[in-house]
């Protein structure tokens, strides 16, 4: 499986000029990821592969090597302009900095489905998401029942003055005016990254002799925190969000009370799903937002299971919108 | 042989503060900086000068100057080692994958350090032989571990590593952290191979003019290689570290410690020319950074100005110095 991705790029680059005039069936599709390390994006793509291979489509990835980088997703564009996909699966490295790319795309005339974060302009067929602040609004409030709506909060945030993290940050602290007696003894960031989120909570257990939750804006920087807390042997209820393997593996054992499930894996299938319907001019929804879904110990097992294994659900039973 | 930045000076004979050799006024000067930096923060916070959070910084300090000791000694001979992030990351990747697939605690610190020093040995080739400059050859470095690593990961993150093997980042003997014993071994070490060793010495002499080096008839080649052998080493200890403090590996594992490694090494003192430096002042130079962490989490400061407050006081430390320096030039 590790080598996947780059066989089916391989495999479905040589396809890519012969498919074009074909309408039921062979339709090529180019599929734009941020990175190569978040499990999220690997969980879309498999997501999208799934979906291709019930419709009879093909996907090839577009992954910039160097982490969400701007440029080489710039030029990636350029590259899949001149090869002409039937369609593209588009989630932008930056949903301000890559507005020019898109532009490129809709001048070709190529049909582009948005996804995960949301384009500030652009033409598209439809976006496919997930809301940041229904997920860390949805996590928080699970995290403060559980502390019987009173105790110490600890938040680790994400990179500041990116979308995502101004989004999750909003729930939570939404979900805190909610609760008058839960008090945030500290909000520091964690940029995502285990090793600083670890760091971070060390420190903060210096300062602060009583925490009984943490949030933290990514289930990385979770278990960061989950190494820290059994390193001084104290115990807090720890919440976390994208649903990763890891994360589900860590509410199953009981390290962490929950995880809020981006959908990466029904996110690729849906957007792949709704471009194939486009282009065999079926009906599809303007826009769909996957409602959060909150992993705990009552439904941690149906997501632990591997993600390679999963199959994506008939178009009846999708959310439509 | 104590002095290796300012020959000149020795001919003076100046008392007090001018006769210090120049690389000990830079080690106190560094030290007052770091003091000041304790001081206001026993001052604003409570927390700071208790005995566990004095052995939280020190464990916190240690994986950072770990990384930084071996790339304190390519600095030294006027090179660079931009692949530390990347070693870090592709080492703890097989290290993760052989503890797990073999559960053999042994294996994967071999694994570790082995690839560190591979990587070591392969870009000290590519410096000394090839003649590629440090710079193009340690990014290069960069870019096809994290390619390799990547491929080999696919996205996934590895976790949950035994008890015995998380000891050594997150373990404790005598109530002090394993990591703050192996910080402070190999600041013994690095102390004694860089001022007692011929080979120390020769990594100065590389530094400080090759050309000279060379007729004097020291093997610059060879010393080229060992530098970069050293820092990828430290890498591949580092990794392990990681490992057992993180309790998980993924690819981009160790990228965010490129530059604040190199920050230590010339926070404390060591010259990005060559042939001017010392051990010492990393250690220093990775307290001041761990130090500006945990003082703004202690002290809370919103994560808005956070950037805004490490970049000032890396710089100030620096500018300190040169203050006090200033009758000297």
């Amino acid at each position: 499986m590790k080598a996947h991705w780059i066989v089916g790029t391989v495999l479905v680059a040589g396809l890519g000029a012969t498919a074009n005039a074909q309408t039921s069936g062979g339709e090529v599709l180019a599929v734009f990821t941020k990175n190569q390390t978040n499990p999220f994006f690997q969980t879309f793509r498999l997501g999208a592969e799934s979906a291709a291979k019930q419709l009879n489509a093909k996907v090839t990835h577009y992954i910039p090597t160097k982490p969400d980088s701007i440029p080489e997703q710039m030029s990636q564009i350029e590259d899949v302009i001149v090869k002409k996909p039937n369609a593209i699966i588009y989630i932008p490295v930056d949903y301000k900095a890559m507005v020019p790319g898109i532009q490129k795309m809709n001048a070709a005339k190529i049909p582009v489905i948005n996804a995960t974060d949301r384009s500030e302009s652009g033409e598209f067929v439809s976006f496919v998401g997930a809301s940041d602040y229904a997920l860390a609004l949805e996590s928080s409030r699970i995290l403060f029942k559980a502390m019987g709506g009173k105790g110490n909060v600890v938040a680790l945030e994400g990179v500041k003055g990116t979308l995502t993290n101004t989004d999750r940050m909003r729930g939570f602290t939404d979900a805190v005016k909610q609760n008058p007696n839960i008090k945030v003894v500290a909000s520091q960031p964690g940029n995502y990254q285990r090793l600083l989120a670890l760091q971070v909570m060390e420190n903060l257990m210096q300062s602060n002799p009583q925490i009984d939750g943490v949030f933290a804006a990514n289930d990385a920087m979770a278990s960061g925190v989950i190494e820290a807390l059994e390193g001084a042997k104290r115990k807090a209820l720890v919440v976390g969000i994208n649903g990763t393997k890891e994360g589900v593996d860590a509410v199953v054992s009981g390290k962490m009370l929950a995880t809020a499930d981006y959908g990466g894996f029904m996110q690729g299938c849906l957007s792949t799903m709704i471009a194939v319907r486009h282009l065999r001019k079926q009906p599809v929804p303007k826009e769909v937002i996957f409602p959060p879904v909150v992993i705990d110990k009552s439904n941690a097992a149906k997501y632990s299971a591997p993600v390679e294994t999963m199959a994506c659900p008939a178009w009846a039973d999708m959310p439509k919108g | 042989m104590t002095d290796h930045s300012a020959p000149s000076s020795n001919v003076q004979q100046v008392s007090g503060w001018s006769a210090l050799p120049n690389s000990v006024r830079v080690t106190l000067l560094r030290l007052i900086a770091l003091a000041l930096i304790v001081l206001t923060l026993s001052l604003t916070s409570e927390a700071f000068l208790t005995s566990n959070n004095v052995l939280n910084v020190l464990r916190q300090t240690a994986l950072l100057f770990l990384l930084a000791s071996g790339l304190t000694i390519v600095i030294l001979t006027a090179g660079l080692d931009l692949s530390v992030g990347a070693n870090i990351g592709l080492s703890a990747c097989l290290a993760a994958t052989i503890i797990k697939s073999t559960g053999s605690i042994s294996l994967a610190l071999l694994a570790g350090m082995g690839s560190g020093f591979l990587i070591g040995l392969i870009n000290g080739g590519l410096i000394a032989f090839l003649r590629i400059p440090p710079f193009i050859a340690t990014y290069g470095m960069l870019w096809i571990l994290h390619g390799v690593t990547y491929w080999f990961m696919g996205g996934e993150t590895i976790h949950g590593f035994p008890a015995d093997f998380r000891a050594i980042g997150s373990g404790y003997l005598w109530g002090i952290p394993i990591p703050v014993f192996l910080m402070l071994a190999f600041l013994l070490v690095g102390m004694i191979f860089l001022q007692r060793t011929r080979w120390g010495q020769d990594i100065y002499s590389v530094g400080a003019n090759r050309e000279a080096a060379r007729l004097s008839g020291i093997p610059v080649n060879s010393r080229l290689v060992l530098a970069y052998v050293m820092s990828g080493l430290m890498a591949g200890l580092a990794s392990l570290i990681f490992l057992a403090r993180l309790n998980s590996a993924e690819g981009d594992i160790g990228e965010a410690m490129t530059l604040p490694a190199i920050a230590a090494v010339l926070i404390g003192g060591t010259s990005l020319f060559g042939g001017v430096g010392t051990i010492t002042g990393t250690l220093i130079g990775a307290l001041i950074l761990t130090l500006v962490l945990n003082g703004m989490n202690l002290l809370s400061i919103n994560a808005s100005w956070q950037p805004l407050v490490t970049g000032v006081i890396v710089i100030a430390a620096v500018y300190f110095d040169n203050l006090s320096n200033k009758g000297d030039k």
